[in-house]
């Protein structure tokens, strides 16, 4: 038997004698850096003049409707695309194969797909290419088809990038054994009382299903409307998206526009705060419409999966090509307009090869962080009662909610104050963060829901509670293990904002390569780069997904 | 309103459950089919209503009402169902399952048929009411009367009574068979207590080779 002691914090009650050590780490390493740098994120609002000068900058105004623009559509069409793309593989024989899919394309980070998209759009890109040589073009269109001033790029990028994510969230919804019988014996039910399945979908599945997904669309709205990487590569440049122009002040080198730019991410966060608001007032106000729909009475309509099953195989052919788009680019050299094919050269993987630092960097960073998160997390988990999770979640939920230029800006506050920038030390923390905090998604439920009768059994045979946790625990929890340390690589590779602050230019990762040389003309170098960017996450996933299948499943 | 099952066969991978089965159930009449847990009964009511999946099977005619049935997706083949747990669906309230079944049209007329229906369940009042405030006896009635608001000419019945409590199933089993007789709808019960048929009417076996036997 463990034994438990109390304590004076509700919360806490339960936990092992070990419960302060299993606490300590994670705390230290992850919840003191984020309160932290909330903290100093806030303590920055303070300053009038800064507000003043924020509220007389120009592209204030046009920057926060393009944010919210850009944002608001790009997470409507995301949770659009994955509803029409779950509704037609439900139930049917492709739907067994969709959440690996979509990891895989989760794997991939913002800033490669970005950076490929560009590549395959842009006035002189393949797609022009392609449309030239059919249609005869000498010279390449004057497309707008990058840095548009709508933003319409970005949104693409954006809605292509996180319907994945929506996608992978509903299927683990709708995969869970109780939703699952629930919605199969509701369908009967609909059916026999005269409801087709476009019916069945609108009435009955997605209003069960809303409550759950909404958070995962907050996530979403608050991400794209404050990314700064994807919008440097393929936003609106005249005038930016807020976070842009934010993110130029942060990193200018006068401290009066440093000081706006610290409002401006404290404004931002606020505004897209009350467009929530607004939202959810909006949808409280259309509510008892929605209800006249769902008991507005029998429609035998049917769906055609047809525009489904198009948008799944367009969303995947269009992750394959932007990958092997990547890697031609990165070869190619010369490439006069309507060709197709460019001479190609070495000479990017030659100069990559030269100076390495960048990747090595950020593989490190990525091992060393996933691997630390773990460990931090399995403390935690072993020697605190499940209660005390909600705090962690909370904590994690503030990191994946909050826009990351507000905790990045924070982050770079504080570091400055203790010393942490240009540093390893501080880059490896400021990576820490956002890996711990989404390893912590992926693992509390499978690592909670992990039969407690297992330790009873294994404690009567006279295990100790180390050789438990070795032999059973861990092998039981292998699959939901690699894919947290899996999903922490690739996190721990997206990282930019919070990387190029803290890093304050004596280290350099792959994200701040990729975007420094987006500005630049060397296109075969930054194809190079992208394709680093996303090789390594990738790998990560198959290793995981590989390693993580169960002894007895088959093939 | 009749309804006829012409040389029913049911296949679970290469292995015959049922074969053949022949049954004519007039209007107003319901019939009880006997059957073991594994011996295709359920599988055989989804073959008649249309949703019957892989790896299941099934062949032979269902006519409803001189009207064949085989090729008609199963939301527009009027049979109407009764399942083991009531299937009221938990966003909605009582009244809005009741309005979910009946057909379009005039909401006025139909917010009339909705407290018709609710009165014949003896739950005048309970239209705002969430599904899971009720009593099971209550959402038991609610269930059969959500499926007669649709209209069904013909009524199938997986063990409908079975997760009631023992002094409640006789009573929702008369109630329901009563309300099923006074509309004029064909009903086919399969279950595998003798005590849910309705009192004289027709019962038969699933046999172990897959046969019908009457009983």
């Amino acid at each position: 038997m463990i034994s438990q002691r109390q304590s004076w914090i509700p919360a806490f009650a339960g936990m092992t004698d070990w419960g302060v050590i299993g606490a300590i780490p994670i705390c230290v390493l992850f919840a003191l850096p984020l309160i932290t740098s909330l903290f100093y994120a806030l303590i920055g609002a303070f300053d009038v003049t800064a507000w003043q000068a924020l509220f007389a900058h120009p592209q204030l105004w046009s920057g926060l409707e393009l944010s919210i623009f850009t944002g608001a559509i790009a997470a409507v069409l995301a949770q659009i695309t994955a509803i029409i793309i779950v509704a037609a593989t439900y139930e049917s024989a492709g739907w067994g194969n969709l959440p690996a899919t979509m990891g895989a394309m989760l794997a991939l980070p913002h800033l490669a797909l970005a950076i490929g998209l560009s590549f395959l759009i842009m006035p002189s890109g393949v797609l022009a290419r392609i449309i030239s040589n059919i249609a005869g073009w000498q010279t390449p269109p004057n497309w707008i088809t990058t840095h548009d001033p709508y933003g319409l790029a970005l949104i693409a990028a954006l809605t292509i990038k996180e319907a994945p994510f929506l996608i992978w969230i509903m299927a683990g919804l709708l995969d869970r054994d109780d939703i699952k019988q629930d919605f199969k014996n509701q369908r009967a039910a609909a059916t026999s009382l005269g409801h087709g399945s476009v019916s069945i979908w609108l009435r009955l599945y997605l209003p069960q299903l809303m409550p759950k997904l909404i958070w995962p669309l907050v996530i979403v709205f608050i991400y794209a409307a404050t990314v700064v990487d994807m919008s440097l590569v393929i936003g609106p440049t005249q005038p930016p998206t807020l976070a842009t122009v934010i993110w130029a002040d942060i990193n200018s080198e006068q401290v009066t526009n440093n000081a706006r730019g610290n409002v401006g991410a404290v404004f931002l966060s606020i505004a897209l705060g009350v467009c929530l608001l607004l939202a959810y007032a909006i949808l409280k106000s259309v509510s008892s419409f929605c209800r006249q729909f769902l008991s507005s009475g029998p429609n035998p309509q049917s769906q055609s999966n047809f525009v489904g099953r198009a948008n799944y195989r367009i969303l995947v052919w269009l992750y394959i090509a932007v990958t092997a788009l990547l890697l031609f680019m990165s070869f190619a050299q010369l490439w006069p307009f309507p060709h197709l094919i460019p001479t190609t050269s070495t000479r990017a993987w030659g100069l990559i090869l030269q100076s390495p630092n960048a990747l090595i960097t950020s593989v490190g960073l990525a091992i060393a962080t996933s691997i630390t998160a773990l460990a931090l997390i399995i403390l935690w988990f072993e020697n605190l009662p499940q209660k005390s999770d909600q705090l962690l979640v909370l904590l994690s939920l503030a990191i994946l909610g909050l826009p990351a230029i507000l905790v990045g800006l924070g982050l770079y506050r504080a570091f400055l104050n203790f010393g942490l920038t240009g540093n390893l030390t501080g880059l490896f923390l400021a990576h820490l963060m956002p890996v711990t905090a989404y390893m912590i998604i992926v693992l509390v439920g499978p690592y909670r829901a992990l039969d407690p009768r297992y330790a009873d059994i294994a404690a009567s045979f006279a295990k100790t509670k180390f050789e438990f946790l070795n032999q059973i625990k861990l092998p039981l929890l292998k699959a939901p293990i690699l894919a947290a340390l899996g999903v922490g690589f690739a996190v721990s590779f997206g990282q930019y904002i919070s990387a190029q602050l803290i890093a304050a230019g004596r280290y350099s990762t792959l994200p701040i390569e990729a975007v420094t040389l987006t500005s630049g003309t060397n296109r075969p170098l930054t194809a190079a780069f992208a394709l680093l960017l996303l090789l390594p996450p990738l790998l990560a996933y198959v290793i995981a997904a590989y390693f993580g299948k169960s002894r007895w499943s088959k093939g | 309103m009749s309804l006829h099952l012409k040389n029913i066969s049911l296949v679970l991978g290469g292995e015959i459950l049922i074969a053949p089965l022949w049954l004519d159930i007039a209007a107003g009449e319901a019939v009880t089919l006997m059957g073991k847990s594994g011996s295709g009964k359920s599988s055989l009511l989804s073959y008649i209503a249309g949703d019957l999946a892989s790896p299941f099977s099934g062949a032979g005619e269902i006519i409803l009402s001189g009207k064949m049935l085989n090729n008609i997706p199963p939301q527009n083949r009027n049979i109407g169902r009764l399942f083991q747990d009531d299937l009221l669906f938990p966003h909605m309230t009582v009244g809005e399952n009741l309005l979910f079944a009946i057909p379009r049209g005039v909401r006025s007329e139909r917010e009339n048929m909705m407290q018709t229906a609710l009165v014949r369940a003896e739950l005048e009042g309970f239209a705002d009411r969430a599904p899971h405030t009720l009593s099971g006896g209550q959402r038991s009635r609610v269930s059969l009367m959500r499926s007669l608001l649709a209209k069904p000419q013909a009524m199938l019945l997986d063990e409908p009574f079975n997760k009631l409590d023992r002094e409640l199933r006789g009573t929702i089993r008369d109630y329901t068979f009563t309300h099923l007789k006074a509309r004029n709808v064909s009903t086919l019960l399969v279950t595998h207590d003798i005590s849910d048929a309705p009192d004289g009417g027709r019962i038969f076996e699933i046999t172990k080779s897959g046969e019908i036997k009457h009983v």
